[in-house]
């Protein structure tokens, strides 16, 4: 039997603690223990990015993350990104209004990537279409997801 | 600041033309003011981007139980034993069952009784089904699944279609590996033949493709009672679930109640497969009395499901001097893999759309389907056409090289047309026929002529190149599956005014939920958001068949208008007793029914609503739509296999570095004959995602068998296009009246898929100058192509 | 799904780190993890204990006399845009903005895409052309290795279990008056981004004021058990003036110093042309001046 051990970090802006098993990832503390299955899975090995969330601010696949390792850390996750009142982040908005979702499974990762850019100021088309690519999207071929990505950073910039 | 693989740098510029006008504006049939063909939010996405939306892997229930498969690693094998006990003895596991623990029927097929659930003395291709372990967690079922042993003895199996139909062949099931032929036999090939003066032969070897979908395989199986069960399962088709796992568990059509999830992606993924996971996962829940849920992972769902079928085209075609084709003759080898599945259907369409939209006086087309030890071929977006246009169109092109004429000018001259209207299978197209508006429409958003006039001289190891494409898609079900073209809805106006409104036909992404919520509210005269599509559910509306065939849209919405009809015989009543007008006077309109030419009188549809409530009349309406059952002759090919017909033409426009061997699809420009837009943001939803999947199709999405076994199994080697490669795309939407669906609507959802891999394939050749019969083009295939032309072809010889 | 492991410790400092590491002979440390976890979820590594280094403060880049440090837990990102590694090292920055996709870049660390020694590790031959030195820690010591003697074969490096890489240490030299330095990273595969390399290469060459090629090293991935210079090729060129006949020969001479193989993601052959075709590239570019 595996080991349990403890994690205490910041989930969406409250403090947590968990117990889980020593080999447990974060997606799956996310989802099974912190009741959050906004964050998907869909490849299990970083590739297709639909368990992206931030840690300390940056997006990482959630499916390759100890769960362990967050010690200490802030994690957001698609459920938090828009803060605490609940609220839907501009760009989640801007993908609503854009048709940028299409069967939604890899929207929560692509939505948290997006936030990410749009936090790092970051409006060159092609630098963007890179950082964006580690989100595939079998539906929507991309662009209304750029498109969502122009309109929320319009937005923001008034 | 690095010296970069040659990869030109990509702006995005998309233009569309047409459709921001109102239809009436446009010359055609207009419809009172509503959402249709507007972009109002689409009814799912603000859940979705929330994270709010629960897919099947989003839903437990307390004791439910972990389900895993022990499957076969190796393709053909004779089955010497069975044991199960070390998986029994894995702690948590609560059950370990085989074939004979299957109540019902042990088989699976979609359509042929070829296809056991679990396998007893036979494996046939990877994936096939040794035991179900049910277990506490899913770390435990896993385990145990692994621990099953099976003693097989390996036998020879076949990997090769065209192979396979050697006498000497191993045989993958008794009866021989040509499972069927299918024809098209028109006009006199000898005839024609002597009148060509151009004659291209070619054979094409066109790779099979993954769904890769982004939410892969699942479903969860609950137990009601001792005597029925739910299942809730992304899919495309609730009710061939619940005709599968009826059989399996011996059980009434009526004791399985079928739930579609929110569903992850399909594109065919999940049309017939599901049913398989489905009843494992519903044995199991019967032996268990307990909840069951299966979830796939990646790397078993990329290795065991159905995939787009891998084809061997073999051509000769010719025209004559002034490139008018004469003659085509199409050998199709179909790899089926080891059971039919739905390979037969997927033929139909396949062998009455090899020939594409051109007039060709005389047609021999022989489609075989091949039983091989490979993984089986499913349901996959554009079901066999994008194959055989990928051939069709590659040779079009060569005759035209061949005749020293433009493509574009070639297909002028062969495309079908309001004077042209016979199809290969003698079928005459009715209403308005597109094909030369697309074609022109598509190459003027490319700047076809402009292209070839100054091609773009990039940096030295750039070429460019512009390849077309030109498709008919025959929309809905082939005549084959004409007792499945029938569906249901189900409408219910709340005292409130806001509508549920239920149908048969599933949204895995491509937005049916929004095209029946548009369709409802125009119907009703009320705002989208009035309307409530729920999920489909098999115990709410009848069977309405699978959601396939781009035929969503359409047979919904026809179900959906047919139940307003007949909620109107009430509603038209209670409305001009209120508005003091006669019931034929009553029309419905932004939220308000109206005397018909006196918008001043009206009254809310609200209003209506509530006092038809009061009145205690009903206020529920069912739907049902049927297609007009059509005749053909499949032994000749002869006759009318589809309804109606939608044309579609994309040009693609490329850079190839060749000594590398790297394609990068620049821009695609898509013109669409959509018959009429129901909701215009998921039409170019469907027109772009179709597009870039069939790009991956195209350039990178190589599924690699060895044994048939699938050697690339995950998204590391498994390369779907990601954001960096999506390509500039041009839309052009052409609206019409003719045959089609609610308010005149053609499927769009195949259409949008099938052309692109073959405009790339044809703006590649025409930017090295030379033909590539082989898909997909990956950096290998180009290099190998250019062959001793790569100009460091000599390393090789040194190197030996 | 929990990946199948026992336990994981969560050390506070390389000292501690290292002294697990001492007393749990086969436990298996673990920074990124986007290499590990996905070999111990598909079965391709196995460890009953692993050791989180997140906490042990191997991250950060360091400017020293000696040239450049940057510690093992440095991500990818940070390496990709950090000031002096852009402008000493491009070749390692171009790697680094190219290891897997940006979620990867912001979790991948240098030390652990060294020490997973995937024959097509990005900045691998990124970093042997800079001459890179790796530094070994144990609870007995530090100690310093050429990056190349790290490298034993597919996923296998000269490490012991109780050892752990805490730094990589890129000798910074100037270039000198009149002499031209070029230093590229390339990679080929079949989509642009998110790719592992099919091929790829790193050169860095100083040119003299006369023109000949003072310094050359060249290295490449995915075209050997490891990453690999190319050893032939620069004895060829080094000290010789770059002309048409030079890199044609150079070319063919590549093609001894890589020994490449079939598989999933191409053949020998194309690989073979790649790598003509990615150092023609790079030596045009060294004569264009």
């Amino acid at each position: 039997m595996a080991e349990r051990v403890s994690v205490t970090f910041t989930l969406n802006g409250e403090r947590r603690t968990f117990t889980v098993a020593a080999g447990r990832r974060l997606l799956d503390l996310l989802r099974d223990d912190a009741g959050l299955s906004g964050t998907k899975e869909g490849c299990g090995a970083g590739e297709c990015g639909a368990c992206t969330v931030l840690l300390d601010g940056r997006p990482v696949t959630s499916c390759l993350v100890l769960a362990a390792s967050v010690e200490g850390r802030s994690v957001v996750t698609v459920e938090g990104l828009g803060g605490a009142s609940g609220a839907l982040h501009p760009f989640q908005r801007a993908l609503v209004e854009k048709g940028g979702v299409q069967c939604g499974f890899c929207t929560p990762g692509v939505a948290v990537t997006g936030a990410a850019i749009l936090a790092q100021g970051i409006s060159e088309p092609g630098e963007r279409a890179r950082l964006l690519s580690g989100n595939l999207c079998r539906c929507t071929g991309y662009s209304k997801i750029f498109e969502a990505l122009e309109a929320a950073r319009e937005g923001s910039n008034g | 600041m690095a010296d970069p693989p040659a990869r030109p740098v990509k702006g995005r510029r998309s233009k569309v033309e047409g459709g921001s006008a109102r239809a009436a504006d446009r010359g055609l049939h207009a419809t009172p003011p509503g959402p249709l063909g507007g972009s109002h939010a689409r009814p799912d996405a603000s859940a979705k981007v929330a994270g709010l939306t629960r897919y099947v892997g989003d839903l437990a229930l307390p004791g439910m139980l972990h389900a895993a498969l022990a499957t076969s690693r190796v393709a053909s094998a004779r089955i010497r034993s069975l044991d199960t006990r070390a998986a029994l003895a894995v702690p948590d596991v609560v059950a370990v069952l085989t074939a004979a623990d299957v109540p019902g029927q042990n088989s699976i097929g979609a359509v042929f009784g070829d296809q056991p659930l679990l396998v007893t003395d036979r494996v046939r291709m990877v994936g096939d089904r040794l035991a179900l372990v049910a277990a506490r967690t899913p770390e435990a079922a896993w385990i145990a699944a692994r621990a099953v042993r099976a003693d097989l003895e390996a036998i020879p199996g076949v990997h090769d279609p065209v192979a396979a139909l050697d006498e000497g062949s191993p045989t993958v099931h008794d009866g021989g590996n040509l499972f069927r032929t299918l024809r098209v036999v028109k006009g006199k090939i000898d005839s024609r033949r002597s009148k060509a003066t151009v004659i291209v032969e070619a054979e094409y070897h066109v790779g099979g493709q993954d769904h890769a979908y982004l939410e892969p395989q699942g479903c969860l199986a609950i137990p009601e009672g001792r005597d029925r069960l739910t299942i809730v399962a992304s899919c495309q088709c609730p009710f061939y679930i619940q005709h599968a796992v009826a059989k399996v568990l011996g059980l009434p059509l009526a004791a399985v109640r079928v739930e579609q999830a929110p569903t992850g992606g399909g594109f065919g993924g999940k049309e017939d497969y599901p049913s398989e996971p489905a009843a494992c996962a519903a044995l199991l829940a019967w032996h268990t009395g307990r909840p069951v849920r299966l979830l796939f992972h990646r790397e078993l769902d990329l290795q065991v499901t159905t995939k787009r079928h891998a084809m061997v085209v073999r051509h000769r075609w010719g025209a004559d001097a002034k490139g008018k084709l004469q003659f085509a003759e199409v050998e199709t080898f179909m790899d089926a893999g080891a059971y039919a599945g739905l390979s037969t259907v997927v033929a139909e369409r396949a062998n009455v759309s090899c020939i594409g939209p051109y007039a060709v006086p005389a047609v021999d087309v022989k489609t075989h389907v091949v039983y091989t030890n490979n993984l089986f071929g499913g349901a996959y977006r554009g079901f066999g056409a994008p194959q055989v246009t990928w051939a069709a169109e590659a040779t079009i092109d060569k005759l035209a090289r061949e005749l020293g004429l433009d493509p574009l000018e070639m297909r002028r001259r062969n495309a079908l047309d309001g004077m042209a209207r016979t199809l290969c299978t003698g079928q005459k197209l009715v209403g308005p026929v597109l094909a030369r508006e697309v074609l022109e429409s598509a190459t003027r958003m490319a700047d076809w002529d402009a292209f070839r006039a100054s091609r773009p001289q990039g940096s030295d190891r750039l070429r460019y190149g512009m390849g077309i494409s030109l498709v008919l898609y025959g929309c809905n079900l082939h005549w084959g599956g004409q007792q499945l073209d029938r569906s249901s809805a189900v409408v219910i106006l709340q005292p409130d005014g806001s509508v549920i409104v239920r149908v048969g036909l599933t949204d895995m992404g491509q937005g049916n939920l929004t095209a029946a919520q548009t369709i409802a509210a125009q119907a009703l005269g009320v705002a989208p958001a009035a309307v409530q599509v729920w999920q489909p559910d098999t115990t709410t509306v009848g069977d309405s068949g699978p959601t396939v065939a781009s035929r969503g849209s359409q047979m919904s919405g026809m179900a959906i208008l047919d139940a307003v009809a007949r909620l109107r015989t009430r509603l038209d009543p209670v409305a001009a007793e209120l508005l003091g007008c006669a019931a034929e006077e009553v029309e419905l309109g932004g939220g308000f029914a109206t005397v018909r030419g006196q918008a001043d009188r009206r009254v809310t549809v609200a209003t209506v609503a509530a006092e038809m409530a009061s009145r205690r009349l009903e206020c529920i309406a069912t739907g049902w739509y049927r297609t007009t059952p059509r005749e053909f002759d499949s032994e000749t090919g002869q006759g009318d296999p589809y309804e109606f017909y939608a044309m579609a033409c994309h040009v693609a426009r490329v850079a190839v570095d060749p000594e590398l061997g790297l394609v990068t699809v620049e821009e695609v420009s898509a013109a669409h004959d959509v018959g009429r837009t129901i909701h215009r943001q998921a039409l170019e939803g469907q027109i772009q995602g179709g597009i870039v999947q069939a790009m991956g199709w195209g350039v990178t999405e190589a599924l690699h068998l060895r044994d048939g076994v699938l050697v690339n199994p995950n998204f590391t080697d498994y390369i779907i296009p990601t954001a960096a490669d999506a390509p500039n795309i041009n839309i052009a939407v052409l609206e019409s009246d003719g045959p089609g669906g609610p308010y005149g609507a053609k499927g769009i959802g195949e259409p949008a898929f099938i052309p692109t891999a073959a405009a790339i394939r044809n703006a590649v050749c025409d930017a090295l100058g030379l033909e590539i019969d082989t898909l997909p083009l990956t950096p290998p295939t180009v290099v190998a192509a250019l062959g001793d032309r790569h100009p460091l072809a000599w390393v090789l010889e040194k190197s030996r | 799904m929990d990946l199948p492991v026992q336990d994981v410790l969560r050390p506070r400092s390389l000292r501690e780190a290292l002294r697990v590491l001492a007393d749990h002979p086969g436990a298996r440390p673990v920074a990124g993890g986007t290499d590990l976890v996905v070999q111990l979820r598909d079965g391709r590594r196995q460890a009953e204990l692993l050791v989180d280094l997140s906490r042990v403060g191997l991250d950060g880049i360091t400017e020293t006399d000696r040239g450049i440090a940057i510690g093992a837990g440095t991500t990818m990102d940070v390496i990709a845009t950090h000031r002096a590694v852009r402008t000493h090292f491009p070749a390692l920055a171009t790697a680094a903005s190219q290891v897997g996709a940006w979620p990867i870049q912001c979790r991948a660390t240098l030390g652990g895409n060294l020490a997973n020694a995937s024959p097509a590790a990005d900045t691998a031959p990124a970093l042997l052309v800079a001459g890179a030195a790796v530094t070994v820690a144990s609870a007995r010591g530090q100690s310093q290795l050429p990056l190349e003697e790290l490298f034993v074969g597919p996923g296998r490096t000269s490490l012991r279990s109780n050892e752990l890489i805490v730094s990589v240490l890129l000798p910074v030299s100037r270039t000198g008056a009149g002499r031209r330095l070029v230093e590229r990273f390339v990679k080929v595969g079949p989509r642009r981004e998110q790719i592992i390399s099919v091929v790829c290469m790193a050169g860095r060459v100083v040119v003299a004021a006369d023109g000949r090629l003072e310094l050359v090293r060249l290295a490449f991935g995915s075209v050997a058990p490891t990453p690999v210079r190319a050893r032939a090729t620069e004895r060829l060129l080094e000290r010789r003036v770059l002309d048409d006949r030079l890199r044609q020969e150079a070319l063919g001479v590549v093609q001894e110093d890589v020994k490449p193989i079939d598989d999933v993601r191409a053949p020998a052959s194309y690989r073979r042309l790649a790598v003509a075709t990615l150092l023609d590239r790079f030596l045009a570019e060294v004569a264009r001046g």
